[in-house]
């Protein structure tokens, strides 16, 4: 726990809270001011808007002990505010507001442009709102609200102030921070866990078949024959030691093949766990992997389907991939899924570049050794070592989505 | 909905920031505004066991002129930007873009520097300073090193950044009287993160030219000598010789296999080389 002290609503505060107390949970849990609402939690809806030093902030991404020193001013300090006060009077007049969750953070949007907005233009007040969600009114009361006070005000020549009071640098509310003289430390939680439990990947269901969400197809060439390609395709360890941050929980047979494979974008970090099950068809130089995991840290699951097919050409041998999946829970919620499709076809790349090393007889030891570390990866080692053999990469991203 | 359970730290200076960052035994990440970190931590995408908080250093919330650039401490917002409240060297273009950032409720808190460490593709500050031939200095415990932002984003959320490594300053070249600035990007909602960027820094006297193809899946696609997107040459009637087919041709080389999705980057390009010619 940190000792916070900030000011909210005029009043000097001094709490502690924990550093991951954000400054809408600090008002609400801590000082009762439960005007201030909480929609969706990562900086979307508005809802939660406050003022910070002034201006209007996330609440729901702001940190409480970011604010050390900053004026707080909520819903419930706005309630002798001039702009505020007309507002709340337009809001009733035009129905601005219906079931009332949104009308906090509204307001507080509102008074901003009211202050900044030169003239009362709907277009400019409509982006302004932009970042306030509204489920019930349509917006165009709050709309016909704001103009009817930016036009009364201008008519009485109260000017606008296009930066809204703000006049020195750096993210509201953390203008006072350097005053506190000492470094503020929280010491360090302890080191997260990640051991794996042993039950996650047979506890995995039987693995059916699935139509996939997204699929990738992909086609690389190695300077091997289709038979010695597809030898090592049917061994497991060595296909799984080429896949980078892959790895296998359990000695694998034919039927099902028990693993793990840490992912990386950027920050996000996963490691699914799972299980697959292998098809080969030795006639037509094919076969299938069909697998569903789970990443029990983010709660997300993928089931993913990969099917291949070895064609011999006059250099050796044409690998051509197909490769789809779905992913479920926290991590489909980002909203990105081209970022996802985008690893995965890195992940490929980095496959075939392993594969063909193993063919070659040469160590992937220190290609595989490392997590896939996103485009670094691809650009760094690639570009570096493999430089040959990326010329003979050709892809073909995005498929079928 | 809540983040993980995280230490902070708010170092007094930036050596002290460096030192916390280059002696961290665990994972430690900077928070600058936290409009995309505290999404992310909220989320739990991110759990790191050390957030370090640089809002408070006075030196990375400074902006001035030197010379022919502006340098901008990395902690200056988006907001300080569209309100003019630093100086414009680029006839207006960085406050344009500034503007159209979110909503103005993060405008307030979200900073260049964190924007860019971030390393979104669909984050405007990526593709328009690369536009405009912005460069960054980074600093470690042990020195710092300048690269060019068409060599520090590396792909998606993927910068040239190092451990114990921040984004200090950006420079930006001041712009000359005869250039032309053209930036559009494409959203479904104001406010969203873009789908398509275009942003074009174009000077037919001096035939010079710098597009920048953003919002794509990985790194944008920055061309420093645009000669060939017009034709081989960057004359006054530049806006008239723009060819769409090298456009659509980067792309594809890129990776941009769908055709849809180039036609909107394309059109969005094109947007921005007329606003350019306006």
């Amino acid at each position: 726990m940190s000792m916070i002290a900030l000011t909210v609503n005029q009043r000097a505060v001094r709490i502690s809270a924990e550093p991951r107390t954000n400054l809408a949970d600090f008002v609400r849990e801590k000082l009762d001011l439960t005007g201030t609402h909480i929609g969706c939690e990562h900086g979307v809806c508005g809802a939660c808007t406050v003022l910070l030093d002034g201006v209007p902030a996330r609440s729901c991404i702001t940190y409480a002990v970011a604010c050390e020193g900053a004026e707080v001013t909520t819903i419930e300090g706005l309630d002798e505010d001039d702009v505020t006060t007309e507002l709340r009077a337009a809001f009733t007049r035009e129905h601005a507001l219906q079931c009332g969750y949104c009308t906090p953070g509204m307001l507080v949007s509102a008074r901003d442009l009211v202050l900044r907005l030169p003239q009362a233009d709907e277009r400019l007040i409509r982006v302004g709102l932009s970042g306030n969600l509204c489920r019930c009114t349509g917006y165009v009361g709050i709309v016909r609200a704001v103009q009817s006070v930016i036009e009364a005000r201008r008519a009485r020549d109260i000017a606008p102030e296009p930066d809204g009071g703000r006049k020195i640098l750096g993210p509201a509310g953390s203008g006072r921070s350097v005053h506190d003289g000492a470094d503020r430390v929280e010491r360090l939680r302890p080191a997260a866990s990640e051991q794996m439990l042993p039950e996650t990947a047979s506890s995995v269901p039987a693995i059916l078949d699935f139509t996939p969400a997204t699929v990738l197809k992909q086609q690389f060439i190695v300077a091997h024959p289709p038979e010695q390609v597809f030898a090592l395709f049917d061994d497991i360890a060595a296909v799984a030691a080429c896949l980078p941050g892959a790895s296998l929980t359990a000695p694998p047979k034919p039927e099902r093949v028990e693993g793990a494979i840490r992912v990386r974008i950027g920050p996000i970090a996963a490691t699914f766990q799972g299980a697959a099950r292998i098809e080969r068809s030795p006639a037509d130089m094919s076969g299938r992997i069909v697998g569903i995991g789970n990443d029990r840290r983010s709660r997300s699951s993928t089931q993913g389907e990969i099917r291949y097919r070895l064609v011999p050409t006059g250099q050796g041998t044409r690998v051509d991939l197909s490769i789809g999946y779905t992913l479920t829970g926290m991590l489909a919620q980002v909203g990105r899924p081209r970022l996802v499709r985008d690893l995965a076809a890195r992940l490929i790349a980095e496959f075939a570049g392993n594969l063909d090393r193993r063919l070659s007889g040469t160590s992937p030891a220190d290609a595989t050794a490392v997590e896939l570390n996103g485009m670094a990866l691809l650009f760094g080692l690639l570009r570096a070592r493999v430089a040959g053999w990326v010329g003979r990469f050709s892809s073909n991203k995005d498929g079928a989505t | 909905m809540k983040p993980a359970p995280f230490g902070y730290e708010r170092p007094r200076d930036l050596q002290a920031a460096l030192a916390v960052l280059g002696e961290a035994k665990v994972s430690a990440k900077i928070i600058a505004g936290g409009q995309s970190l505290g999404p992310m931590l909220n989320l739990r995408l991110v759990e790191p066991q050390l957030i370090v908080d640089i809002t408070g250093l006075a030196e990375l919330k400074q902006a001035e002129r030197r010379g022919d650039e502006l340098v901008l401490g990395a902690c200056v917002t988006h907001a300080d930007i569209e309100d003019g409240r630093i100086p414009d060297v680029t006839r207006g273009a960085m406050q344009g873009v500034a503007g159209n950032i979110a909503y103005r409720a993060v405008r307030n808190r979200g900073t260049v520097g964190g924007s860019l460490s971030h390393a979104d593709p669909a984050a405007d500050w990526l593709s328009a300073l690369s536009a405009l031939g912005a460069r960054l200095t980074l600093r470690n415990l042990s020195g710092a090193r300048m690269v060019a932002m068409e060599d520090f984003i590396v792909g998606a959320l993927e910068s040239a950044l190092r451990d114990g490594e921040i984004v200090e300053t950006i420079h930006v070249p001041a712009m000359p009287a005869s250039a032309h600035w053209g930036y559009a990007k494409s959203c479904r909602k104001t406010g969203e993160f873009a789908h398509a960027i275009g942003a074009i820094l174009i000077d037919p006297s001096a035939a010079t030219a710098r597009v920048v193809i953003g919002a794509i899946d990985s790194a944008p696609i920055v061309i420093t000598n645009a000669a060939e997107l017009f034709g081989g040459r960057i004359a006054g009637d530049y806006k008239d010789r723009f060819d769409a087919r090298i456009a659509d041709v980067l792309l594809a080389n890129a990776g941009v296999s769908n055709a849809a999705h180039r036609h909107i980057h394309v059109s969005v390009l094109k947007r921005a080389v007329r606003e350019a010619g306006a």
